[in-house]
């Protein structure tokens, strides 16, 4: 049985040994004569070796290990909330030059703020929105006027 | 040089340098003072602001922003018993016992005199130490430099307790992170996987944006729902009045104390990427052994707190140093201030005083200037700050994710750079839950390139591989290297026999 440290360390030989075949292609440089392969050889090289050890060390650790007893409960933790906060953040960061800064941004501060302490009460509903007006104006005129950063305006709005 | 610092001080004291540190030691003060929120994502959240300042004022803010956070981490830790930032951990153990015994301004005060005096012992070491370590450097050819980088990338990697594999693939992963997109060295296009955007290669600052502020606020996210708020905690009716001058004499009576613990903060700080958190926990730990009390411990002692704050704000003098002299950052507070420099087309490493005299040395004066200020906003803002701990997380979490996102974005005004933040955010998040220690990964992400193009240089100027080993510095760093894994292998080997042995003496039980 291949434990997650196992997995893991099998994927990232197997991608380094990807990564690596695909450095047999490069080009050599008259310049350089090592060429631009030699260092990513090494590194990819190493990677894949220490992937493999990692593999082969929870192997055998899996093998050593007596099956578990009673273990003490862990810890409940909201997965499905982090799986959520990365989607938002996912989608605001697509519709940021769809949608342009200051219309994603302020769909996004809303929705997260929703989602990470769902509104019970009118406060709470007043916060969501008001919070995302500030964060918008605030970081808006911040880095547009003082900071000379232009923010990205979308394509569809043209705004 | 005492006269080149006096200048970088009276030319900071101007408003246009001055207004930036404070606000800067306000905003590290504030952050640090903040229960989830670390100096790293403090200085990553003000980065996006210094763009636009010059470098001395950008370097001043984050100067400001990495001494205040320092300190700022033991309100919460001596008042309410959370600690702010990991760095002020070991103050929790005696401050907030103090506090519980009805000495809370002494537990903030004794933590905040130590924090300055300490800080100021760090600067010592900063401007005494960095010139001639800068121009010891200036002796080193590519073999020694990498040999140097391989060195600080074993050392991170080696520091893992839980797997040295886990520390040296971590390391490595973020080596390949540097060979994707583009050669450094020619300039010549590889492995970018068809897609466009690696073609330029991978800033490194959205990189460290995202693995470091996913990985924090995520894992918070994970905890959200079930506990409670740390405002409720707070008790607003605390008095924290106190005898200045008594704290400070009830510091400096135990010299030992503050010169030992401050001295484990600079040496701590040196080692690269290990950071404040290792110092003050080490510090207290030594001031527990040398103590002719050491049963006193973990309920109110002075010592525990001075020994704690002493040794995480000169932490930030050691980790100065090696940024100044060898361009390899000492955290990841140091890696973001590298990063800033970068962005100002300065680079770091032993050059960096020779060519920029006035930036070091203001950065020099920015850190002896922080201390009082920071000391000046505890003052004034100490009770305050305890209520801004009770922001919620609903609150603070989105907004600290649109700063990331413009901070990634200003880099150079591409949303490239927010595709990375994005990605490595999701990477950084996996790094944590699978047990892979981010600061390795780092630390190699910043080396990769200069780890490359100096191994490239050396190979061209003789291809004779033993100079590596022959060169008498190159060759030392070398064997230090080897040696820092084999003993991080050991101490593996060690830990796993105590903890087998301690599991069968539970078992008889």
């Amino acid at each position: 049985m291949i434990g997650r440290e196992g997995v893991t360390g099998l994927f990232a030989c197997a991608a380094s040994l990807v990564l690596f075949w695909l450095t047999l292609g490069l080009e050599k440089n008259p310049l350089v004569p090592i060429g631009p392969g030699f260092y990513p050889r090494l590194v990819l090289g190493a990677t894949a070796v220490l992937g493999f050890a990692l593999f082969v060390a929870d192997l055998l650790r899996q093998r050593a290990r007596p099956r578990a007893g009673s273990a003490a409960p862990a810890e409940r933790l909201n997965y499905l909330l982090v799986a959520l906060t990365f989607a938002v953040f996912g989608i605001y960061v697509l519709l940021l030059p769809l949608l342009g800064y200051r219309v994603a941004t302020f769909l996004f501060v809303l929705c997260c703020c929703f989602l990470l302490e769902p509104p019970r009460g009118v406060a709470l509903w007043l916060r969501g929105p008001v919070l995302a007006a500030a964060t918008t104006l605030a970081t808006y005129f911040t880095f547009e006027d003082y900071l000379a950063v232009l923010l990205p305006r979308g394509s569809w709005t043209g705004f | 040089m005492y006269g080149l610092l006096w200048d970088a001080i009276v030319n900071l004291v101007q408003l246009k340098y001055l207004l930036p540190l404070v606000i800067g030691t306000a905003a590290g003060v504030v952050g640090g003072a903040l229960p989830g929120v670390t100096i790293t994502m403090t200085i990553i959240l003000v980065l996006p602001f210094t763009f636009g300042l010059d470098p001395l004022q950008g370097l001043a803010t984050m100067t400001g922003v990495y001494v205040g956070g320092c300190a700022g981490g033991l309100v919460t830790a001596c008042l309410i018993g959370i600690p702010g930032t990991p760095s002020a951990i070991a103050t929790t153990f005696d401050g907030f016992p103090m506090a519980r015994n009805g000495q809370p301004g002494r537990a903030l005060w004794l933590g905040t005199w130590a924090s300055c005096i300490g800080g100021l012992l760090g600067a010592i070491f900063l401007i005494g130490a960095t010139v001639p370590l800068a121009r010891f450097a200036l002796e080193f050819g590519p073999w020694e430099f990498f040999a140097l980088f391989v060195f600080a990338l074993s050392m991170v990697a080696g520091l893992v307790e839980s797997s040295l594999a886990k520390g040296l693939l971590s390391g490595a992963l973020g080596l390949i992170v540097t060979v994707l997109g583009n050669d450094p060295v020619m300039g010549h296009t590889r492995l970018t996987l068809g897609i466009p955007m690696l073609e330029g290669g991978i800033d490194f600052l959205p990189v460290l944006i995202g693995v470091f502020a996913f990985a924090q606020i995520m894992t918070d996210v994970e905890r959200m729902g079930g506990a409670a708020r740390f405002g409720d905690a707070v008790d607003r009716s605390l008095s924290l009045a106190v005898s200045h001058v008594r704290v400070i004499w009830e510091i400096l009576s135990r010299p030992f104390l503050l010169l030992w613990s401050s001295l484990v903060g600079v040496v701590i700080g040196v080692l690269p990427a290990i950071g404040g958190s290792a110092a003050n926990m080490l510090a207290y730990d030594q001031a527990k052994k040398f103590s002719r009390h050491p049963e006193r411990f973990g309920k109110g002692t002075p010592e525990g707190i001075i020994a704690s704050e002493s040794s995480n704000n000169a932490n930030v003098g050691g980790s100065l140093v090696t940024i100044m002299a060898f361009g390899i950052p000492g955290d990841a507070v140091t890696a973001v201030m590298l990063g800033a420099l970068t962005i100002h087309g300065i680079q770091s490493g032993p050059l960096f005083i020779s060519q920029n005299t006035t930036l070091a040395y203001g950065m020099f004066a920015a850190y002896l200037l922080a201390h009082p200020i920071m000391v000046a906003i505890m003052w004034v803002g100490s009770r305050w700050m305890l209520r801004v701990t009770t922001v919620p997380k609903a609150v603070l979490f989105p907004v600290v994710l649109v700063l990331c996102v413009v901070g990634a974005y200003a880099l150079n005004n591409t949303m490239s750079n927010v595709y990375v933040l994005l990605s490595f955010g999701v990477l950084g998040y996996a790094m944590v839950k699978f047990g892979f220690p981010l600061a390795p990964f780092i630390l190699g992400v910043i080396l990769g390139d200069q780890i490359e193009i100096n191994l490239v240089r050396a190979i061209m100027t003789d291809a004779n591989p033993w100079l590596f080993l022959t060169r008498p510095i190159s060759g030392v760093l070398i064997a230090a290297s080897v040696a820092s894994v084999v003993f991080a292998l050991w101490q593996h080997r060690r830990h796993q026999k105590r903890l087998a042995q301690s599991a069968d003496g539970d078992a008889d039980f």
